[in-house]
This record gives C-alpha cells, structure tokens and sequence, in this order.
C-alpha cells in the first residue's frame, strides 16, 4: 500500500474514512455518499461526445479548464454514483493543482482507499480511462 | 407445499446437485473480498466440469501435435481425436459429422452463413430477415452483407408487452424472403423462441432458416435433423466446453450452396500461382491450424452432459429458479424483471433494472456480495432500444445453480435496495 506522503490533507482525510469501512459494501456505500454530496459539477446538456470518458458502461464525461490563478480544474458528472463518487474524489485531488503536477498525478489513494480490486482496469468501470483523460488534458495546458 | 423446504422452494429438483457442482472446482472458490462465489453470469459463459479441464490438458501432456499434416504418432492421435470429436458432438446434436462445420464461435458460424452462403447466393434485392431479439451476431453480418450486395434486411419486432416476437409481423416479413435468421433463445429475455413455426412459415416461402442458437444449445437437446433448420450456429463454452470454439451445423443441400469463406492452408486440394482447388464439404471451412484442444475438450463435455445431464430435467430446474427468483425479485421496490421469465418457455434469464440504482452501480453492489452477473446490453441493443433502455443487469442460471444461491441473490439484492436507494 502507498505510504501517502504525497497526498492532500483532504486526500489523506477520505484515505482513512475508507480504510474504516468494514468490507467492500460499506466503500461502496461510502462512494454513493461522495456521489451525492458532490453531483455533477458539469451540467448534463454539456456531456457531449467530446467530452465523453471512454470504456466506461456507465456515462461520464470531463471537461479540463484552468481558473483564474491557473490552477487546474477538473468538471465532471457520470450517471453511475460509483463513477460520480470518483470522478468527485478525483477533482478533490487534483483540482487546484498546477497542470504539471495534474500531468504526473498518481491515483494512489484509490488503493490506500481499498478500492483497487473493485477499480481494476479489466472492469470497464473508466475510472482509469478518466483519469488519463484529465492527465492529458494537463499536458496539453503546460 | 404449504410450507416449502428453504431449499427447494416447491422447485423440482430430480438430480443432485451437490454431486454435479462437485465436478466444477470453480464454484467452490472464495473471492478476494471473502465472499464465495455464486456464478449467475452462465449466459455470458458456463463453468467448465473436470472432465474437460482434463481432457484439454491430458491432450497437451500427452499427445499435442498439428492434426491432419503428418504421419508421426503424435499427429495421427492429434488427428484422431479431432475427428472422433467431430463425429461425437455432431451426434449429440444429433446429425452425422459431415454436416458440422467447426468454427471459432457462435458469432464466427453466423458469419460463416453470411460469407459462406449468403454471398454465394443472394443479389441485390433479395430479401433477408432478422429480427431486433437478436444478439448482434444475428445482426451485424447482415447490415454489412446489406451494405455489400444490396440485399433487402427486414427486421421482425418485438411484442413488448408479452417479450415474444411479434410472429404476424414475422408472417408478413418473410414473404419473398431468401433467408430468415432467428434466435433460439433471447440472451436479454431468455424467451425461447417458437422456431418450429418460424422453420415451417420460412421454408413455406422457400426461405432458408439460420438458427442462432448460442443460448438454446445449453437448455434443450437440440435434434438438427429433425428440426428441419438449414443452418444452426453454436456455442461450446456456454454449455460447459471450452471457449474458442464453435461450430455451424448445415443441412448438406445448404452445404453444396456455399462456397469459401476465410481462406488459406488445410482447406486445399492444390494451389498454383494461377488458381486453387478447394475442399469438398466441411473441409472447405476450417483453414488453418485446427481447434484440437478445444474440439477434445468440447467432446468431454458432451459426453460429460449425456452422463449427467437430462436435459428435459434440467429445463425444469433451471426455469423453476429462474422463475422463483423473478417472481421475488418483482417484489423488490423499484425492481422491474424485463420479459417473462415465469412463463414456461422461458429458459433461466432474469434480466432486471432498479429505478434509481444505475445498472454498474448495480453490478458493483452484488459483486460486493460474491454475485457475478451480467451488465450492460449484452450485444442487443436494437432489442435495449425497443425495451426502452440502454442496459439491464441479467442474471442466468445453469444446472449446478442451486436454490439456496437464488434466495441468497434475492436477499442480498434486498438489501440492496434498502441501503442504496
């Protein structure tokens, strides 16, 4: 497992909520939890074919910008909670971020989090695919 | 039974389960979450019993070699064994083996009728039926021979409100029809179809009939020579072979029609820089390497089934869990059971939708609990889009299901429900 040196106080703060949960039902819930107090930061008419994350069989979609002090920021909404709850943990992690950090984000929590053997690639659940997305889009702001 | 046993639930169970699952290693596993593992996701593929674990891996210690291209001992049992399969599988299908083409997949022996006959036979203008139950096997080959040749593609509708096809459209679709491509069985809904009356209305108009019949074959013993279908495509691993293998079952008539499909080595007589003669019969189908170790491990199997297995006893079982858990499962709030799976035709198919709980999110949550179901739209989307969804979550029950797994499903996704909804 990750030692974690190298996530937000936030992270770090979500990291041990998760590692209290008592099995794989209880994270599930807790990302159902993540989803609803986080909805979709990207309003539906916008999810559109570019901005759309692939190998997901859920929809989700990501739009990248940078705000005003050019931190970077990450909008997205899936209509799956599990994928919603991530895609809100994600932007937690990276959101602020220079691009340059965005573009070498390791989403590391999510195995401190316990929930690698339910996010493994081979699930097409795209919370990886997602992930790329937004690390691309930060290179692509640098 | 007023008060039936929590094991059976009034189903009629007149084998022992417990012994058949004994041959199946994997259904006794224990997953990383803790759980143990209760395998509904038999639609998609079935588990495999000993007997072809074996029987492919005693091939490979033993007597692994390239069939039908040399005189050593090794390639004449190789070689053997290949063609014993052949004679062993055509027969349990029950046709002789000059009228079984092996192929890849179910899918790959659908396309072999598009390729491998169609092409051969049909111009623009004719006419080709499907309908929009079917699995995108049944579909795709068609809009692409469609797009080629110009040929007609009529698609029969679904009765939405009983699940069937919609068999008066069927009536009027299939006048001037050449072919007509039908589903055994409904991957999504599991309805068998009525394909007696679908082989009879099309050879009436003179239209060969293409079964697909990739969830059938694991449910009902099919008879191929007494059915009277001109094409029938299966699936070994969903009734306990191995994957990687398939095979197209042809009326010999149909067969003299079709000419080559993929081409290359062992389906040759002789080749010269100018020209090739091909094979006769099922020899002109199957280049390339040989399935060996599929084909011996398919033959396990279905010696395995015939040993084990009475089909007629197992529709019982499996439509009786099938059922139960439909009928609980319609009493679980926000639950909706597309199709009709209490209805005695229907064949162990349970696909559902709850009205908040995305259907991932679903799939995650009795995943969580050791379920493997199905989601997603199963490679039907044409039938997704009359159903008027994107996707269900679909549990499918085999043989070695047991009731006591189905209440365990039907509670956990209670639960479910409760927590998540």
């Amino acid at each position: 497992m990750p030692d974690g040196s190298e996530w937000s106080d936030e992270i770090e703060e979500i990291v041990d909520r998760f590692q209290s949960c008592f099995d794989d039902m209880e994270r599930l819930e807790l990302l159902f939890e993540y989803a609803e107090k986080h909805p979709s930061t990207l309003p539906m008419d916008l999810w559109d074919d570019e901005n759309m994350v692939h190998g997901c069989q859920s929809r989700a979609h990501v739009v990248c910008s940078l705000d005003n002090g050019g931190g970077f920021m990450a909008e997205g909404g899936a209509d799956a909670q599990i994928v919603q709850g991530l895609m809100a943990i994600t932007a937690i992690a990276v959101n602020g971020q220079s691009p340059e950090d965005v573009a070498n984000h390791d989403p590391s929590y999510i195995e401190g989090m316990g929930l690698s053997r339910i996010l493994t690639p081979s699930r097409a659940n795209g919370f990886m695919n997602m992930v790329r997305k937004v690390k691309e889009e930060a290179s692509a702001m640098m | 039974m007023s008060n039936p046993s929590p094991s059976t639930r009034g189903v009629t169970i007149a084998f022992d389960v417990e012994e058949i699952r004994s041959h199946f290693p994997i259904l006794h596993r224990i997953l990383p979450n803790g759980k143990p593992l209760v395998y509904f996701d038999n639609a998609a593929t079935s588990q495999k019993p000993l007997a072809v674990i074996d029987a492919m891996s005693d091939f490979y210690k033993q007597y692994h070699a390239n069939a039908h291209r040399a005189n050593h001992t090794l390639a004449d049992e190789s070689t053997a064994a290949l063609e014993s399969a052949r004679d062993r599988i055509a027969k349990f299908f029950g046709t002789s083996e000059d009228q079984m083409i092996y192929t890849g997949s179910a899918t790959e022996a659908m396309n072999l009728v598009a390729y491998g006959w169609a092409r051969y036979n049909l111009e623009e203008g004719d006419v080709v039926v499907t309908t929009e139950m079917e699995h995108h096997a049944n579909i795709v080959p068609w809009q692409e021979l469609s797009r080629e040749r110009g040929i007609e593609l009529r698609y029969v509708p679904i009765d939405t409100e009983k699940f069937t096809l919609d068999y008066d459209a069927m009536e009027v679709a299939i006048q001037g029809a050449s072919l007509v491509c039908v589903g055994h069985v409904s991957n999504v809904l599991g309805v068998r179809n009525e394909i007696e009356r679908v082989i009879e209305m099309a050879h009436s108009v003179g239209a060969r009939v293409a079964l697909d019949s990739a969830q059938g074959a694991p449910h009902e013993k099919i008879n191929f020579d007494e059915l009277g279908v001109d094409f029938c495509s299966i699936a070994a691993h969903k009734m306990a072979g191995p994957t990687g293998i398939g095979c197209l079952l042809v009326r010999s008539d149909a067969l003299g029609e079709m000419g080559p499909f993929l081409t290359g080595g062992s389906i040759v007589k002789r080749v010269s820089k100018e020209d090739t003669l091909f094979q006769e019969g099922y020899a002109m189908f199957e280049t390339g390497t040989p399935r060996m170790a599929e084909a011996i491990g398919w033959h396990a199997a279905v010696d395995w089934l015939e040993e084990n297995i009475d089909f007629d006893e197992v529709h019982e079982y499996v439509h009786g869990i099938a059922s139960w858990m439909a009928t609980q499962m319609r009493e679980i709030p926000g639950i909706t059971v597309f199709g009709n799976p209490e209805m005695e035709e229907s064949i162990g198919v349970v696909s559902f939708l709850h009205e908040t709980i995305q259907a991932q999110d679903l799939g995650y949550l009795l995943d969580a609990g050791g379920f493997a179901v199905r989601t997603g739209h199963h490679c039907a989307q044409p039938l997704m889009e009359a159903m008027g969804v994107g996707s269900t979550n679909r549990a499918s029950v085999w043989f070695y299901n047991t009731m006591e797994e189905a209440e365990a499903f039907v509670s956990h996704l209670g639960n479910i429900v409760d927590r998540f909804s």
